[in-house]
Parts: C-alpha cells; structure tokens; sequence
C-alpha cells in the first residue's frame, strides 16, 4: 500500500517536484541555522579546561601592566602565562579583507597555546626575528601570503605603518582555534618609538594555564585577589567561562535563529499539509471507489500519510545532501575564511542530520494528519456521487 | 471462477430484500426514496433495474452492495444481514463478496491495468505472486492479458472498462454490481462490455445486478425490473 501511495506522487509531477523543493529549500535553510548555532557554540565547546582569562576589570579595552604576566605565573597552581594585545590593522592590498592582529611573547604564547601547530624551524625563525609573525594557514591562502614574504600593515589603533616578515604559517589541533588571525612579536610593539608615551609595558588581556581544571574558580579568584587592592584590579575566569560569557551576550541573537530554523520546518509542513489536502480532494471519487471494494478508513489514511512522509523525506535527503556542497564548501568555507573569529569551525555536525531527517519525517506525519482525517472521514456513497 | 451456493437462502435467492425504506434529509424535508421495496434475486441471475432518473435505482444497488443502509426493512445477502454489519465489518464483507463496476471505470491512473486489478487483493493475505497469478488471470478473462502492463491512459474506454470488470471479478465475489456500465461507451465497446458480462453470468455463474439507461443493456439481462418514484412497478 505504501508503493501506491509513494506512485500517487507521479499524479502531477510539476506540483510534486515543487513541494520536494519546497522541502529542500526549508532542509537547507534548518542545516544551516543549527550549523550556524553549533559554530558559535564551538568556542565555549571545545575550549580548554585548563586555561584561565585575565582581563582589566572594567572593560577588554583597557590595558593591564605587563608585570602582572610575572605575578600571575607566581600564583600557585598557574603552570604558565602569556600576555596579548589586540593590534588591529589592515593589509592595505586587501583593504576590504578583516582579520585579527594580536602582539604576544612568542615563547609564552606557543606555551599557553599548545593546539597551535607550528613547525620546530618556524617557531625558532619566529622566536628570533623582531618583526616576525605567524600567521594560520586559512589567512595565508586567502590573501597568498608565504614564509619569508615581507608584508606591511596599516595600523587603526597604533597609527602608521608596520612591517612584519613572515615566520611561519600555523595550523591547530583543535577546531576552536582561528586559523586566519596574525600573531606577531609583543617586543616589535612595545619597543617602537610610537607606542613608548601610550601604551608601553601594557597588556590587553593575560592568558594562563593551570595544572588543575577542578581548581579553575579557585586559582582565577586568586588571581584577582592578588590585584584586588591595586590601582588595576582584575577579572578572571575559565577560558570556557569567557566563552560562554561572550556567547551569552548575543544570546537573543542565538534564541531567535533557533526560533527562525524552527518556523522553516513549520511552513515546510505547511507547504506539504496543503499539497497532500489538495490531492485528497481532487481523489474523493477515487477514495470513494477504494472504499466501496473493501478499502478501511485506515488503509486510506496510510495511504494519504506515506505520501505526505515521502516527500517530506524525499525533499530532506535531496536538502541534507544539497547541505554539504552550500554550506560546507560554500558558505562555511566562506565564513571560515573571513569571519573566522566567529566561526572558525563551520561544519555540519551529525546530529544536526540527524535531527534534519527525523524532524522531516515527523512533519510529514503531521502534515498529512489533517488531510489524512478529512480522507477517513469521507462517506462512500457522497464520495462515489462526487466527479472524480 | 467459484460458483458456491452454500449461503444462499432455501429459496435459491441471493439478495433478498424486505420493505426496505430509504429516507433522506434534505435540511429539514424528508426524502423518501425507497419506499417499502421487496425484491428477489436468485443465484446466478443477470437482472437489471431501470427507471428515469431519481427513481432509486442506484440507492437500491449500493444498499444491496452494503454500501449504505436502509431506513428500515432488511436487505440479506448471501444470507447475511447487511444493514445490520457494522461499517468495518461491511467493508470486510464488501471485499469478500461484492465485484463493483462504475460507470467511469475508476482506474487509478498511476497504476497499470494488473496493479489496478491486484488493488483488491491486497486486502487479502496473499502474496505478491499470488496476487499477480489472480490478476493476470482476470485480465485474461476479460481478453487484456496482453495490455496488463499499460497504464489507463493508453486504453480506450471499452478497455478501461474491461479492466474494471477484471478488478471486480479478481476477488471471486458471489455478485457483481454493475452502476451504468455502459453509460461512458460507444456501441461497439458497450456491446463489448455486455457480452463480458454475459459471459461472466454464463460461463461463470455470477449473480449480476446491473443500473442501466440503456435499454439494449437491459435486453442482455434475463430479468428487467422497473423502478418509479422509490417503488418496483
């Protein structure tokens, strides 16, 4: 019976296509939103359990003296720690092309940050010269930078213009890290005659990694302890802490993207309710006839539900399989490659697959209920005097 | 073909119908459109039932086919009561003993001929084989072995007909119930058609009960049965 109904499909094929590519479209659509919500949430999902965040109390933007670096690496359970600042310029060939400038310690840095992957020959090229960034292979194949080339940016917050050379080109271990972000040495910065007066022996934010993630609360209180009766005093906390923090301030944003994935797949069930209740009525005759030989109420509903299911499923295998080439090789490398502060890992997970089909196949079912319903509920002599 | 007469009444009839009223509502008006009826027919007859339109022809046949039921009186067929069956238990009954053939054929349009003459039997517990075996030899009963696998866009009407009937007649019912089964067709295909049943009645010994217009239809049956204003003349 199932066979007959997934046949009913062939009845007007233009009106069947269309609803499968209706479904498509929502499919596609409902991967990439919950894609987009798993990206953003990778950050906080795979952030190290062992690194904590110091920052200015106040505010990111305001810096901290270097020599908390030290007195932060002095506290008991701290294994290491590493300063950064946030640089910001902008390569001026590629003026309309974002992506981060960070100053760190090189050394202290690739410690912190041990999912960073950098050839042995590159990190001592890069410990040793000045001028020398790493930049990750993401942004090296976007703007078609190599080891050894000479680039100048243009400072925003440090005016002027600022060469570096090229000491390596990083890959990482783990999906959180932003493949397409430029580190260079913190000394290049600090020493330069236009940051002497403004900023000197200044830190942004300091990064630590602790022997004990069971005791992360405890060492970053003790951190801001420390500094509590300073001039500048601290706020620390879990790098997944920080994370999530940031991800709980674009929260609303995430809410209503899980509210929008969620409205695509009720007007998908929408299109296909209305595509299988027109069927039902035009085949009232037909239903009608199938009745009078012996055909249950049920057997009719199965047959009006199969053919609702299958195109639900049909169009959420051809959306699931459309998914991979739109939002992997498209949209995600795009974003990977340009926003990737954002979403440095922008791939469709399996669940999301998943829950993708299940989710079509249940609307399926429910979109078919109704017109299902009106089916049973048809009485044979009406429906046999009604013009198929 | 099976020409089982276990069921039948002591008087050899096979539908037995007994002051049967039909009564409509039309908003708040009455219809009566069966009116007291009684009417006989025997195992193995070939009858017909004329009259002008709205006379009760059709109601008549689908209360005896135990697609509705009357008002009151009772329709036994096979010796079974069939008003009195549940819904559930009519449709069971319906596809156990009831061939139906409409004036438009109603084949499903998607299907082949065989796949619309295997539509009753899947209801049956049969497997697919089996089910192809009925099939196949219906629709050479009915002289379309050839065409069983074209669709019915690629029959003409006489043929679609003749589908039809094999699809009646694939479950091995103990009556047919023809409504207008020439009333779509040419002459020649209606002849056709006519001599199809003929045959079934002879040859196979099926009760035939048939609602037709046509009055060279009617002379095909052994048995014409008027019908005006809900009453047998």
């Amino acid at each position: 019976m199932t066979m007959v109904a997934v046949r009913n499909l062939r009845r007007n094929p233009l009106r069947t296509v269309l609803t499968i590519a209706a479904v498509m479209v929502a499919i596609i659509f409902f991967v990439t939103l919950r894609t987009v919500l798993s990206a953003w949430t990778a950050g906080a999902d795979n952030a190290a359990k062992d690194r904590i965040g110091t920052r200015h109390k106040v505010s990111f933007i305001m810096p901290m003296p270097l020599r908390y670096v030290q007195e932060v690496r002095d506290i008991p359970g701290v294994k290491s720690a590493a300063s950064a600042n946030w640089f910001g310029a902008k390569d001026p060939k590629h003026d309309r092309e974002f992506f981060a400038t960070i100053a760190v310690k090189p050394k202290d840095f690739l410690e912190v940050y041990d999912e960073i992957d950098l050839p042995a020959e590159q990190r001592e090229v890069w410990f040793q010269t000045k001028t020398g960034a790493i930049i990750g292979d993401s942004l090296a194949k976007k703007l078609g930078w190599k080891i050894g080339d000479k680039i100048t940016l243009t400072g925003t917050i440090y005016p002027g213009e600022w060469e570096f050379v090229i000491a390596g080109i990083y890959t990482a271990t783990r999906r959180s890290v932003d493949r397409a972000t430029l580190y260079f040495n913190y000394d290049y910065l600090n020493d330069d005659p236009r940051t002497r007066q403004s900023s000197h022996d200044q830190v942004g934010w300091i990064v630590s990694r602790i022997d004990d993630p069971g005791r992360s609360a405890e060492i970053a209180k003790a951190i801001d302890s420390k500094f509590d009766e300073r001039d500048i005093q601290t706020l620390s906390m879990s790098e997944r802490a920080m994370n999530t923090s940031f991800i709980g301030m674009i929260s609303a944003i995430l809410k209503a993207v899980n509210v929008v994935s969620l409205v695509m797949l009720g007007i998908m069930a929408l299109i296909i309710g209305n595509t299988v209740a027109m069927g039902v009525r035009e085949r009232t005759h037909e239903y009608g006839v199938l009745r009078a030989i012996g055909f249950l109420p049920k057997h009719l509903a199965v047959f009006v539900v199969s053919e609702s299911v299958a195109v639900s499923i049909f169009g959420g295998l051809l959306g699931v399989m459309l998914s991979y080439p739109l939002v992997e090789q498209g949209l995600g490398r795009w974003l990977e490659e340009n926003l990737a502060g954002f979403f440095p890992f922008f791939r469709i997970a399996p669940q999301t697959i998943g829950v993708s089909l299940v989710l079509a196949a249940v609307l399926g079912v429910l979109a078919g209920a109704l017109p299902a319903y009106s089916a049973m509920k048809l009485k044979v002599v009406d429906s046999l005097r009604r013009a198929g | 073909m099976s020409t089982d007469t276990s069921s039948q009444s002591a008087n050899g009839a096979i539908v037995s119908a007994k002051r049967v009223r039909k009564t409509y509502l039309r908003g708040k008006e009455e219809l009566n459109v069966l009116q007291d009826l009684d009417l006989t027919v025997h195992e193995g007859a070939f009858e017909a039932l004329m009259g002008p339109s709205g006379s009760g022809k059709s109601t008549l046949l689908n209360l005896i086919a135990g697609l509705d039921r009357p008002t009151s009186g009772t329709i036994e067929v096979a010796g079974v009561d069939v008003g009195a069956l549940p819904e559930r238990a009519r449709a069971k009954w319906r596809a156990a003993n009831i061939g139906f053939i409409f004036q438009t054929y109603n084949m499903m349009p998607v299907l082949t001929a065989l796949e619309n003459v295997e539509l009753p039997l899947l209801l049956a517990r049969l497997s697919g084989k089996e089910r192809r075996e009925r099939a196949t030899t219906a629709l050479e009963v009915v002289g379309l072995k050839e065409r069983m696998q074209h669709y019915p866009r690629e029959l003409s009407g006489g043929q679609e007909q003749r589908v039809a009937i094999a699809r009646a007649i694939v479950t091995d019912p103990r009556l047919i119930v023809a409504d207008e089964p020439t009333g779509d067709l040419d002459r020649k295909s209606a002849d056709d058609v006519l001599a199809l049943l003929d045959r079934l009645n002879q040859e196979f010994n099926k009760t035939i009960i048939m609602v037709t217009h046509d009055p060279a239809a009617a002379e095909r049956a052994k048995k014409v049965h008027h019908l005006d204003k809900g009453a047998l003349l």
